[in-house]
C-alpha cells in the first residue's frame, strides 16, 4: 500500500516584483525522508522554504500536506516546523521557556506538567541536559542551533524545514552538527527538508537532493544519481565537481573549441555543453599518446584538500580546468608551473548534455 | 538582484507583503481620529473665515467681510508683517548660534556618550514649563533685570538697558532661547553621520578649514537645517505667549490677534488670521522642503 | 580638523551657549529664594527665605497674593496627561504595526498623521474651540481638550513605534507562528516585550508633551483650567516669586519622572537583550 507522501507541491510558482522566483515547482518528499535543497544563492531555495512554511503565499500552485491543500492556511496552523539560519530564538526567555513555547502557547497546547516533561525531553535528545535554565544570550552558537531544533521538534511537526540551520557555525561546528542533525532525526523518524548552498553538506546528509537553478528543479535524485549523472550543465557547474565545456554536439562527439570529445553517456533536452569530473582527468606529458579526447593546457597551481590534491590548470585562452588525484590512489605529481600539458580522460567519463 | 535576493532582504523589515483586512482594522481608528479632530477643525477655521459675524455670534452667511477687515486695518497687517519679520530673525538667529554648538557637539566630540550627555543637557531645560521658562525671562531683561546687573558691575555699561524688555528684542531672544535647541539637535544628527574619512582626505588636498567647512560640511548637514528650520518655523509662527510676556502687548503676532480676538468672541476675524497664518506656514514648509529632497537624504 | 585652535574655540562657544540655555532657569532658581511676600520677582534679594515655597505648599500665612490654584488644576493636567499617553500610545502602536505592510493610502496616512505635529497648538485650538461653538458641543478638558491632546502627541508616539519597528527582526514572529501560535498570541507573548522599551518611549513622550500643552488646551478646555493654563492667567496681572518656586519644584518633578523612567528602561531592555533589536543579523 502506498502511503501518501508527507509533502506534495504542484506547480508552485512565486513572483516577485514581475520576475518568477519560483517557477512550476512539484515535486513530493516521503514519510521519514531527509531531502537537501540545493543550488546557488539567488536560486529560489529560501523563498520555496518560506513557500511551503506559509511566509510567503505562492502566485499559483498548490502545497498538500499530508494529502491536505494548504496552500491558503495560515502558518500557525499547518503543523511544520521551521529552523531558521540565525536561530530566531526569543531573546526575552530562558532555553526552557524557548523549547516549551510551541507546546505552551500554541494551537496544540498541553498543560503545565506535560510541558515541563515533553521540553525536557526534547533539551535531553538535542544534547542540552542541565542547561534548560540559561538565558539566550549565555549560551554559544552551536548550543543556540540546538536549542532551535528542540524548539521544533518538541511540537511533533509532520515536517520540518530547516534554512541553512549550519550556515552560522564555524567548520568545525558544522561537522559535528551535521551528525548530531541525521542521528536526531533518524531517532524521531521525522522527515527533513534542509535548504543548503553548500554542495558538500547536501551530498553528505540527503536521502534525496533536489537542485534548484533559478527558480526551477534542476534535477532531482539520490546523491549518487546527481553526482554522476547530473541532469544540465548549470547542475554539473554547481556540483564543483566538473569542468564543463561549451560547444556543440556532432554526431557522435562534442566539439568544443578545444577539439572533439567523444561522449559516454548522453543527458539529452539540454542546452549543449560537455562535462568530466575533476578525478577522472589524468595528466601527460605533451607528445604522449592519448587514448581518448585530450586538452592542452598550462599547469598554474595546486592546492592540498586533505585527502586529495586539486591542481589547476589554464588553457592558453583563459579557461580553467580543475584535476583532482585523490592520494589514495598513489603519491602526487609535481607538475611544473607555466609548463604545458596534456590533460586526457576516457571517453566514457564524458557526459554530454543536448 | 534576482527576485529571491529580493525575498531574502524582506527579512531586514522592507514591507512587501501586502495589507490585510487586520491592517485596515490597525490604522483606521488612528486616522478617524486625525480626520474628526484635525482636519474637520481645519476646514472649519476656513469655512467660518466666510461666515458673517454678528456682534457676539456667527453665522453662517457667507461674505468675505472679515477678510476685508482685516486687509483694512493698518494694524493687522502689521502684525503679518511682524509674524514674518520676527519669525525671519529668529530662523536666523537660531541658525548662527545653534549652528557652532551643532558643529561641536556633531562633529568634534567623537566620544558618543559625551556627545549624549551634552545633547540631555540641551534637552534639560525643557523639563521646566514652557510657560515658566518663558517668564524667567523677565527679570533677565528688566532695568533691574540680572543681564543689566552684571552688564553694569563689570563696568560695561553705565546706564540699564531700557532696550532688553519689552521690545521687539526681547521677544526675539527669548523665542530664540527656547527654540534654538530645535536647530541643534537635527543639525548635530546629520553631522555626526559624515564620515570623517572624508574630512581627512580633504585636509590631505590641502583645504583649510574655511574651505572645508562650505564645501563639505555645510552641504551635508543641509537636511538637519532644513529640518530644524522647520521645527522652529512652525514653533515661531505659532507663538502667542512669548510675545505676550516679554513685550508688553507691543509686539503683536497673528497669534496673539487670534487670542485677542477669541477673546472677544469674534470668531470670524480669528479664522481669516487663523488662514492666514497656515498659508504662510504652507508657504514656508514648500519652500524648505523643496531645498533639500528630505526622503533621500534621510 | 584644525582641533587646537578650533576645538578650544568652540568648546567656550557651547559653555556659553549652555549658558544662554540655562540663564532664565538660574535666575529663576535664585528669586524663588526671594523674600516673601513683598519681595517681587526682580532683583536684588531683598533677603533670602523659603517663603514662596511655603506659600505653593499652602503653608505660609494669608498674605495679599492669591495661591497659585495648583491643586485642581495639577489634578487635571495630569490626569488629562495619563489618558493623552494611554490613548496616543495605543493608537500609535497600532498603526505602527499597520505600517509594518503596504496598503493602499499608505502615504496618505503617513502625511495625515504627521499633520497633528506640524500644525500649531494655537490653529487646531481655534479650530476644535469653532466645531464645538457651532455644534453647540460643550468644551472640557477631558473631551475637547483630550482629543486635541492626542492629535498633537500620536506623531510622536508613531513615529518613535515606527523607529523601534524598523529595527524589529521580525524572525522571531514568524518561529513563534511556525511553532502554531496564533498571530494574537504571538503579539503578546514576543513581539510587544520585545517592543516595550519603545513603547515606554512613546509614553513618556506623550506624558510629557501633554503636561505642559496649553495652546491647544487654551481653547479647548472650557472654563476649568488645566495647570499651564493656570499659570497662564497669571501673565496679564502681576507675577511673584512663588511662580518661580514652582518652576523649580515642578523641574524637580520632572527629573524624578526621568529617572523613573530611566530605571524602567534599564530594566526592561535588560529583559529585552538587544539581539532582537539590532539591524544586523549576525
Amino acid at each position: 500500500m502506498s502511503e501518501e507522501p508527507i509533502l506534495r507541491l504542484d506547480g508552485l510558482t512565486k513572483d516577485f516584483g514581475g520576475q518568477a522566483a519560483l517557477s512550476e515547482v512539484s515535486f513530493s518528499v516521503e514519510r521519514g525522508e531527509y531531502v537537501a535543497l540545493l543550488g546557488p544563492s539567488g536560486a529560489g531555495k529560501t523563498t520555496l522554504l518560506r513557500t511551503i512554511a506559509g511566509f510567503e503565499t505562492p502566485s499559483r500552485g498548490k502545497i498538500f500536506l499530508s494529502g491536505q491543500d494548504v496552500t491558503r492556511a495560515p502558518v500557525h496552523q499547518r503543523g511544520i516546523g521551521f529552523v531558521f539560519q540565525n536561530f530566531a530564538l526569543f531573546p526575552h526567555l530562558t532555553v526552557m521557556n524557548n523549547v516549551a513555547f510551541g507546546i505552551r502557547n500554541g494551537v496544540n497546547r498541553l498543560p503545565e506538567a506535560e510541558v515541563r516533561t515533553r521540553a525536557l525531553e526534547a533539551i535531553d535528545l538535542v544534547g542540552l541536559k542541565g542547561l534548560e535554565g540559561r538565558n539566550i544570550g549565555q549560551i554559544s552558537g552551536g548550543q543556540k542551533q540546538r536549542v532551535a531544533l528542540a524548539r521544533t521538534l518538541v511540537i511533533r511537526p509532520k515536517l520540518v524545514l530547516l534554512d541553512e540551520p549550519l550556515g552560522a557555525l564555524d567548520a568545525n561546528l558544522r561537522l559535528r552538527m551535521r551528525a548530531e542533525l541525521r542521528r536526531i532525526r533518524e531517532q524521531l523518524g521525522i522527515p527533513f527538508l534542509h535548504v543548503t548552498g553548500s554542495e558538500i553538506e547536501a551530498l553528505a546528509m540527503g536521502d534525496r537532493l533536489i537542485v534548484l537553478d533559478q527558480g526551477r528543479i534542476g534535477q532531482f535524485g539520490t546523491p549518487a544519481e546527481v553526482y554522476n549523472r547530473p541532469a544540465s550543465a548549470n547542475v554539473a557547474r554547481f556540483l564543483n565537481r566538473y569542468n564543463v565545456f561549451e560547444g556543440a554536439l556532432e554526431g557522435q562527439a562534442f566539439a568544443s573549441q578545444y577539439g572533439r570529445f567523444p561522449y559516454g553517456v548522453r543527458m539529452a533536452g539540454q542546452k549543449p555543453a560537455y562535462a568530466v569530473r575533476y578525478d577522472r582527468v589524468v595528466v601527460k606529458e605533451t607528445g604522449a599518446a592519448a587514448q581518448g579526447p585530450a586538452l592542452r593546457a598550462n599547469y598554474v597551481a595546486s592546492e592540498y584538500l586533505g585527502a586529495a590534491i586539486m591542481n589547476f590548470f589554464e588553457t592558453d585562452d583563459g579557461k580553467v580546468v580543475e584535476v583532482e588525484h585523490h592520494l589514495s590512489n598513489g603519491p602526487p605529481t609535481i607538475f611544473a608551473p607555466g609548463r604545458a600539458y596534456d590533460l586526457t580522460w576516457k571517453p566514457d567519463d564524458g557526459i554530454v548534455f543536448g | 538582484m534576482t527576485p529571491s535576493q529580493a525575498a531574502v532582504e524582506k527579512v531586514t523589515n522592507e514591507p512587501s507583503q501586502n495589507g490585510s483586512a487586520s491592517t485596515y482594522v490597525l490604522i483606521a481608528p488612528a486616522v478617524v481620529w486625525m480626520t474628526l479632530f484635525l482636519v474637520v477643525p481645519m476646514a472649519m477655521i476656513i469655512y467660518v473665515s466666510f461666515w458673517t459675524q454678528t456682534t457676539f455670534k456667527i453665522e453662517p452667511t457667507l461674505t468675505l467681510d472679515s477678510w476685508q477687515t482685516f486687509f483694512a486695518s493698518d494694524t493687522y497687517i502689521n502684525s503679518l508683517w511682524t509674524t514674518v519679520r520676527i519669525w525671519l530673525i529668529v530662523l536666523v538667529t537660531t541658525f548662527i548660534i545653534g549652528y557652532p554648538t551643532a558643529l561641536f557637539v556633531g562633529l568634534f566630540v567623537k566620544n558618543k556618550t559625551l556627545q549624549t550627555a551634552l545633547l540631555v543637557l540641551c534637552v534639560i531645560p525643557f523639563w521646566t514649563s514652557f510657560l515658566i521658562r518663558v517668564l524667567a525671562w523677565r527679570p533677565m531683561l528688566g532695568k533691574e533685570g540680572a543681564i543689566n546687573i552684571i552688564l553694569q558691575k563689570a563696568g560695561i555699561i553705565h546706564q540699564p538697558i531700557e532696550a532688553l524688555l519689552f521690545t521687539d528684542l526681547s521677544v526675539v531672544i527669548g523665542m530664540t532661547q527656547i527654540y534654538v535647541v530645535f536647530m541643534v539637535g537635527p543639525i548635530a544628527f546629520m553631522l555626526g553621520r559624515i564620515d570623517p574619512n572624508i574630512i581627512e582626505a580633504a585636509r590631505d588636498l590641502g583645504a583649510d578649514f574655511w574651505r572645508i567647512l562650505r564645501k563639505i560640511i555645510l552641504p551635508l548637514s543641509l537636511p538637519g537645517v532644513v529640518v530644524g528650520a522647520i521645527f522652529v518655523s512652525v514653533m515661531v509662527l505659532g507663538e502667542f505667549a512669548t510675545s505676550a510676556a516679554l513685550s508688553g502687548r507691543k509686539v503683536n503676532l497673528l497669534g496673539n490677534i487670534i487670542v485677542t480676538e477669541v477673546g472677544s468672541l469674534k470668531w470670524a476675524l480669528a479664522s481669516v488670521v487663523g488662514v492666514i497664518l497656515t498659508v504662510i506656514m504652507g508657504l514656508v514648509i514648500a519652500g524648505l522642503l523643496r531645498v533639500v529632497d528630505l526622503k533621500k537624504e534621510l | 580638523m584644525e582641533s587646537r585652535i578650533l576645538k578650544p574655540i568652540l568648546a567656550v562657544y557651547v559653555a556659553l551657549f549652555l549658558l544662554f540655555l540655562y540663564g532664565p532657569f538660574i535666575v529663576l532658581g535664585i528669586l524663588s529664594f526671594q523674600q516673601g511676600p513683598e519681595g517681587g520677582p526682580q532683583f536684588p534679594i531683598i533677603e533670602w527665605s523659603v517663603f514662596w515655597y511655603k506659600h505653593i505648599l499652602g503653608l505660609a500665612p494669608p498674605s495679599r497674593v492669591s495661591p497659585l490654584p495648583i491643586g485642581i488644576s495639577l489634578f487635571r493636567s495630569v490626569t488629562l496627561a495619563g489618558m493623552t499617553m494611554v490613548t496616543s500610545t495605543v493608537l500609535g502602536v497600532m498603526s505602527a504595526q499597520a505600517f509594518r505592510r503596504n496598503f493602499r493610502g499608505k502615504t496618505a496616512a503617513f502625511y495625515l498623521i504627521v499633520l497633528g505635529m506640524i500644525v500649531p497648538g494655537i490653529l487646531v485650538g481655534l479650530g476644535s474651540a469653532l466645531v464645538a461653538t457651532t455644534t453647540g458641543i460643550e468644551r472640557h478638558w477631558w473631551s475637547t481638550a483630550f482629543a486635541t491632546h492626542v492629535v498633537y502627541t500620536l506623531p510622536f508616539a508613531f513615529l518613535v513605534m515606527l523607529a523601534i519597528f524598523n529595527r524589529f527582526d521580525a524572525s522571531v514572529e514568524e518561529a513563534s507562528w511556525s511553532l502554531g501560535v496564533s498571530p494574537i498570541t504571538t503579539f503578546r507573548k514576543v513581539t510587544f516585550p520585545l517592543i516595550f522599551p519603545g513603547v515606554l518611549s512613546a509614553m513618556l513622550f506623550a506624558f510629557t508633551l501633554s503636561y505642559d500643552e496649553f495652546a491647544r488646551t487654551l481653547f479647548s478646555s472650557g472654563r476649568e483650567q488645566t495647570l499651564p493654563l493656570a499659570i497662564y492667567a497669571t501673565f496679564t496681572v502681576e507675577i511673584h516669586p512663588n511662580v518661580f518656586a514652582f518652576g523649580v519644584l515642578t523641574t524637580l518633578f520632572s527629573f524624578a519622572l526621568l529617572t523613573v523612567y530611566a530605571i524602567l528602561m534599564s530594566l526592561s531592555i535588560r529583559r529585552a537583550k538587544r539581539a532582537a533589536i539590532q539591524e544586523a543579523i549576525e
